[in-house]
């Protein structure tokens, strides 16, 4: 299989925040992040409408989850930190530069 | 004071919900256009003192609007801290990521905010600040939001030249990247609370809570909108707490001595 200039198999991540640690939950945060040189993820004023409304919806569409939420910590059942649950995904294809 | 220029119990409550006020001030004319003028010249960063450098930025901390609801949020004798930024977002500059301003000791009061000018409109292009409405009761230590960029429910302040944007001190913030040609300017003023209340400061109607809990129904009215108002929609774990921590404070603004949870 021949590979076009430039490109080669590389490893797409998805960080997506989701509302509970089920993968049916509402995501409430999206950050794709593309093996492309200099790419850098970033906050916009104008938010796009996310592919993704669950990290189900994501599974089905063929990423892979590599990290689940981690749900180890003591629970404090008063005080608030991060927004959500993080998993993160990641595909892996072929990616061109430029 | 002139109390036309306090909070209503609902600006109140959005506060407390939202973690943030919009005020657009009706400044004399050309004042906006002279504090950009000179902010565009000033070649260097004069740090705390913005104000002496730009003595027309008073004009905005004092206005009767902004006096208003510092007193309404803060209690009559509220301090203007010493501290004070000039936020120039340079052209061509890219975002700036979520943080909680200092370290993690988040409370269940209000005895801090940030006051946020804007002297010249901001476009989405511009760079806006980007807040996240209801974070402002997360001990959320900066370093782990990281891995976030857009959350739902973000707010950019895509405003109008003289918008005084006020904000719980903890409330998540960042800004988006600059694509203009143009510098953003934002002058960053902070408020402190000096004594506990004992009675209200703000327009305050005693029976604006007597209404009955929605729990299936319309939640527009101040008891509804403090215990039911999830901006971002977090789970329901944390939005419990989010509540608790919300009847906690307004608990306190009342000057209620045992403020309890509800």
């Amino acid at each position: 299989m021949s590979s076009a200039p430039n490109s080669s198999v590389r490893q797409r991540l998805l960080y997506l925040h989701a509302r509970t640690p089920s993968v049916f939950s509402e995501i409430l945060g999206y950050t794709p992040v593309e093996p492309i040189k200099d790419y850098r993820a970033e906050i916009t004023a104008d938010v796009p409408d996310w592919p993704y409304h669950t990290v189900h919806d994501a599974l089905v569409d063929g990423w892979q989850i590599v990290q689940f939420p981690h749900l180890q910590a003591p629970i404090d059942d008063r005080d608030l930190d991060v927004v959500g649950y993080e998993f993160i995904l990641q595909k892996l294809e072929e990616v061109q530069d430029g | 004071m002139d109390k036309s220029h306090l909070l209503t119990d609902m600006e109140m409550v959005g506060f407390l919900v939202n973690g943030y006020h919009l005020l657009e001030l009706d400044l004399p004319e050309g004042l906006n256009e002279r504090i950009a003028g000179r902010l565009d010249e000033l070649d260097h960063n004069p740090g705390d003192a913005i104000a002496e450098e730009v003595p027309e930025l008073w004009q905005a901390v004092e206005h009767p609007a902004v006096k208003g609801a510092l007193v309404s949020l803060l209690g009559e004798d509220y301090e203007v801290q010493g501290h004070r930024h000039w936020h120039c977002k340079q052209p061509h500059t890219g975002h700036m990521s979520w943080h909680q301003d200092s370290t993690n000791s988040r409370d269940t009061r209000i005895d801090r905010l940030l006051g946020l000018f804007y002297p010249t409109d901001i476009t989405p292009e511009m760079g806006p600040t980007i807040i996240v409405p209801g974070t402002q009761f997360r001990n959320a230590p900066t370093d782990r939001m990281a891995t976030y960029t857009n959350i739902h429910g973000q707010v950019p302040m895509v405003v109008k030249a003289g918008t005084f944007a006020l904000t719980h001190y903890d409330l998540w913030h960042g800004t988006a990247a600059n694509r203009t040609s143009l510098k953003r300017h934002m002058i960053k003023f902070l408020f402190r609370r000096v004594r506990d209340n004992r009675a209200p400061t703000w327009n305050h109607d005693p029976e604006a809570m007597d209404v009955p809990t929605a729990w299936g129904g319309k939640r527009d009215d101040p008891k509804n909108v403090l215990s039911f108002g999830n901006p971002i929609g977090v789970g329901q774990s944390d939005h419990y707490k989010e509540r608790q921590i919300r009847w906690k404070c307004w608990n306190n603004l009342l000057g209620v001595a045992d403020a309890t949870d509800r």
